[in-house]
């Protein structure tokens, strides 16, 4: 009874919410699309909080050693990429914000053209083709040392760059590509450099062409590394002070706080309108929900799915509440070469009997409080937009239903005994047996190893435990830190699974983060370094590699429909990110789900219309 | 005294070694990979080839240990895996906070429970006593972070009176002080459990010296009251605290890991406990090295103490 009451509560804030915008004052539109009611207020500074945060690295391609996601927070607005990802709340590309102003497939896919907007660095210097081959050639050099390279992707796919003017460059690929995947997930990667400024190999060394050498390109990138991180200048060198995002670096201090000016030469489109941005870390949530609770000094923060419940106490504060769906993908990954119950988990019956017996959207009401994507499938409903294929919408192949679950067992020969363990009776290859490598009379019970520390994962594990039982699937739960879980289960496969690290039986770890194609590679491939539960399938491989090297735009339905249905994981509700913010503060919604930091170039304080 | 303190300082140095391999064994010891646990599961296998040949952890064992012992012979801790930060620079910005924070904790709770205990002492047996120590003992059976809560509850979220966290940003002692009023409740927190220890033990000190044959003779001899237990019973119901005080050293250089964690105060404990969980070796075992040098120095601290307040300890003999 009481998440609907909350649900309503905050229903009628947002009805409320709307129903003041549109009875009051002045409206003002800002970012794209949203418009807010009440009297705009120039300046001001807005504090956010961050739980854990504490960004280490400026330079916006850190080394493959450096896993810090806070650093992508404290550069994006400074540095932000070709292709900028995000419209609002749209999952979609935000042509307004990206720094080309034309982007075309040609020769087969095998060849892009990009036209650059004629943007300026904060300094004034103009934002040209240099600056693209310069990032170009630093990570030719150095794309190992790049934490966002992928093998075979950018820039190790480009033949040749061409720069046939001050604005114009042409990328000869090794291969053809599907332009939405080239687009969304590999060119929205790409921050430019300011050549002018950062092409050196020392503090006091001149800038030059060094880059147009593998080995000055090797210098330049370990220089701008090193300077990079070193946590004591990232406000006071002058390497970062040259710009092409929102806003500029104010203060920085190792404890992880931090703020944002305006960039006065900010060429887009939302130049920011608050005077600063401060993040303030904090070492805990319940440190963070204390000072909300006591209304003091933040104006905007992130909610815990763990504290779902403090939401009505926190908008007696003054707060109201944001939702922002997450773009991943949540699972539990079944360990198809466990030596105990891998022949079990290769049966696509026993893992579609598995998913029909998780009750998603009870998970999504009772544990999440109603801020979850139902995990239909592979992609995120709330947060993919485009990409979201009508069998995911439509509420994915395998909708809860322990009577499917139990029909499904009962003619693959189990003798089902519910709240029980049902047991094999038909060993055997046939159709209605159980199937390879299962024996007669084998229990049907899995281990789910999951993250500890978290009231809401323990509690969706509780709640798989109980509905899965309703077809005598024992499911055991056992919980660890999430780095002592991610270090000890080891990727498996066929070829390779040894006990020490291919002990797991079921993992649930959390979720896997998609950029804005929500591209499979890695996770359902074949020998896919994520692909953790050894799944592999040539239908599967094809279907993947057409959605990124193919040309047609429907490829991506028909891999995702069917990585859907044949489950490598089981899909779970994928919790969303709730903010808190002060109600005076306007332009927060909708949040971007792919900016990272959020866009408080479009956020103003509001007072009452007189 | 000098051979007694010398003896003492190589034991100690002994003690920090054996905690040191120790300790480097059976972190290394630890299942899993250390590059996954700090990369996290997108990072591919090219990615864990650069972090463990980065940081060594592709060379046997001994090897890393040999590099480990030289670089901590050129007093280098190492730099965090998962901050990727020198582990000096880490421990050197938190430490004088821990430091602050702790030693105002205790500073309180001997202020506290010293006299506090004595009084009990001089009325053991009566009402006072009872109700004191029992108070007393109500306060450290409740865990530290209820305890904490419930004064945020109280203080900062109902009647707003102090601020409920360390406003984030500060790095410095300094910066700690402009904001004392943020200090309040951490202090007074952390101290709740010292002083009810503190003043048992300096009650049941005082038990004994006040029925002991010097007292009695002050007493014959006409010495006021107060001035027996100022002068007399107060230095000698001192020595088991200073036994106390000598053990806290190492929990200063530990933290404060629960009121670390909800009064936003980025310390020692909150690095110490983030590094267990991420595999980062480097700041566990330079921790764990500083909480050593901690400990034996407390003691050694300690035993220098005893023989300042307490004559017939001749350590030399």
């Amino acid at each position: 009874m009481r998440t609907p009451r909350r649900l309503a509560a905050l229903a009628a804030t947002l009805a409320l919410a709307t129903l003041v915008a549109a009875c009051g004052g002045s409206s003002v539109k800002v970012g794209s699309g949203t418009t807010v009611k009440g009297q705009k207020v120039n300046g001001g500074t807005v504090t956010i909080a961050e739980v854990g945060a504490s960004p280490n690295f400026i330079f916006p391609y850190p080394p493959a050693t450096n896993e810090n996601g806070y650093n992508v927070n404290l550069t994006m607005g400074l540095w932000p990429s070709l292709v900028y990802v995000g419209d609002g709340g749209k999952s979609a590309v935000n042509p307004q914000a990206s720094l080309y102003s034309s982007l075309k497939y040609s020769d087969n896919d095998t060849v892009v053209t990009i036209v650059l907007k004629p943007w300026k660095w904060s300094d004034g210097v103009p934002i040209t083709s240099r600056d693209f081959t310069f990032t170009y050639n630093l990570l030719k050099a150095n794309y190992a040392n790049w934490i966002d390279y992928t093998q075979g992707l950018f820039p190790t796919d480009v033949k040749n760059v061409s720069t046939p003017n001050a604005h114009t460059v042409v990328l000869d690929l090794t291969r053809s590509y599907n332009p939405s995947f080239y687009t969304d997930d590999v060119l929205a990667e790409i921050p430019l450099m300011p050549q002018h400024a950062w092409d050196k190999t020392s503090a006091t060394g001149k800038v030059g062409n060094y880059d147009q050498t593998t080995a000055g390109a090797k210098a330049v990138y370990a220089f701008l590394q090193k300077q990079g991180g070193d946590m004591a200048t990232f406000d006071t060198n002058p390497l970062w002070k040259v710009v092409d995002g929102p806003w500029k670096l104010g203060t920085f201090n190792s404890s992880g706080y931090y703020s944002w000016v305006p960039n006065k030469n900010y060429s887009g489109p939302d130049k920011p309108i608050l005077d600063k941005v401060v993040w303030t870390p904090f070492t805990t949530d319940t440190a963070e929900m204390d000072t909300l609770r006591s209304g003091t000094t933040l104006d905007l923060a992130g909610l815990p799915s763990n504290d779902v419940r403090q939401i009505s106490a926190l908008e007696a504060e003054g707060y109201s509440v944001a939702v922002e769906p997450t773009p991943g993908v949540a699972e539990i990954v079944p360990n198809l070469y466990n030596s105990a119950v891998g022949p079990l988990l290769q049966q696509l019956y026993v893992r579609q009997a598995l998913e029909y017996l998780i009750n998603r959207p009870q998970i999504v009401s009772k544990v999440y409080a109603g801020y979850a994507d139902p995990g239909n499938g592979p992609v995120p409903v709330l947060a993919s937009g485009s990409y979201v294929s009508p069998l995911e919408k439509a509420g994915g192949p395998y909708p809860y239903s322990p009577s499917k679950a139990i029909s499904l067992l009962k003619a693959h020969g189990w003798k089902v005994a519910p709240n029980g363990v049902s047991t094999c009776e038909r060993a055997g290859t046939g159709p209605s047996d159980c199937g390879a490598g299962i024996k007669a009379n084998e229990p049907l019970q899995l281990t789910l190893l999951f993250t500890s520390g978290m009231a809401s994962f323990d509690q969706q594990e509780a709640a798989i435990q109980s509905t899965e039982a309703a077809a005598g699937i024992k499911i055991v739960l056992k919980s660890e830190p999430f780095n002592t879980l991610i270090s000890t289960a080891g990727v498996c496969s066929k070829q390779s699974h040894p006990a020490s690290t291919c002990g797991w039986q079921l993992l649930d770890y959390g979720y896997e983060p998609y950029s804005l194609d929500p591209s499979g590679a890695s996770m359902f491939n074949t020998g896919g370094y994520n692909n953790q539960g050894g799944y592999s399938s040539t239908e599967e491989n094809n279907l993947i590699n057409q959605t990124e090297y193919g040309p047609s735009s429907s490829a991506f339905y028909t891999y995702e429909d069917y990585t859907a249905k044949q489950l490598p994981w089981l899909w779970l509700p994928q919790p969303s990110n709730l903010f808190v913010y002060k109600k005076n503060l306007a332009g927060v919604t909708p949040l971007n789900p792919f900016s990272g930091t959020l866009n408080p170039e479009v956020w103003y304080y509001t007072k009452p219309s007189s | 005294m000098t051979w007694y303190l010398l003896r003492r300082v190589g034991q100690a140095v002994a003690v920090v070694i054996g905690v040191m391999i120790l300790t480097f064994i059976l972190l290394h010891m630890e299942p899993g990979s250390v590059a996954r646990a700090v990369l996290g599961l997108r990072a591919t296998p090219a990615r864990v080839a650069i972090f463990d040949d980065t940081y060594g952890l592709n060379k046997p064992l001994y090897q890393q240990f040999v590099i480990y012992v030289k670089q901590l012979l050129h007093g280098n801790l190492g730099v965090s895996y998962q901050l990727q930060q020198p582990v000096s620079t880490l421990i050197a910005e938190r430490l004088p906070r821990d430091a602050l924070l702790l030693g105002l904790s205790t500073l309180l709770a001997l202020i506290i429970g010293v006299p506090a205990g004595i009084y009990q002492a001089v009325h053991h047996n009566q009402l006072v006593d009872d109700v004191v120590a029992g108070t007393w003992f109500t306060l450290y059976s409740a865990p530290d972070f209820m305890e904490a809560l419930l004064l945020i509850a109280l203080l900062c979220v109902q009647f707003h009176v102090f601020q409920p966290n360390f406003p984030g940003g500060i790095t410095s002692v300094g910066g700690v002080l402009t904001d004392w009023r943020a200090l309040v409740l951490p202090v007074v927190v952390l101290s709740i459990n010292s002083v009810a220890s503190f003043s048992q033990y300096a009650r049941s000190t005082a038990i004994q010296e006040l029925a002991a044959d010097y007292v009695r003779v002050a007493r014959a001899k006409g010495v006021p009251p107060r001035q027996v237990l100022t002068r007399h019973v107060l230095r000698n119901s001192l020595l088991p605290v200073i036994t106390i005080l000598g053990m806290s050293l190492p929990s200063i250089v530990a933290g404060a890991v629960i009121a670390e964690a909800v009064f936003n105060f980025p310390g020692m404990g909150q690095l110490f406990w983030q590094s267990a969980l991420s595999h980062d070796f480097p700041v566990l075992l330079g921790a764990t090295l500083i909480i050593g040098v901690a400990t034996v120095t407390g003691n050694l601290l300690a035993d220098i103490a005893y023989g300042v307040l307490d004559p017939r300890i001749r350590h030399g003999s």
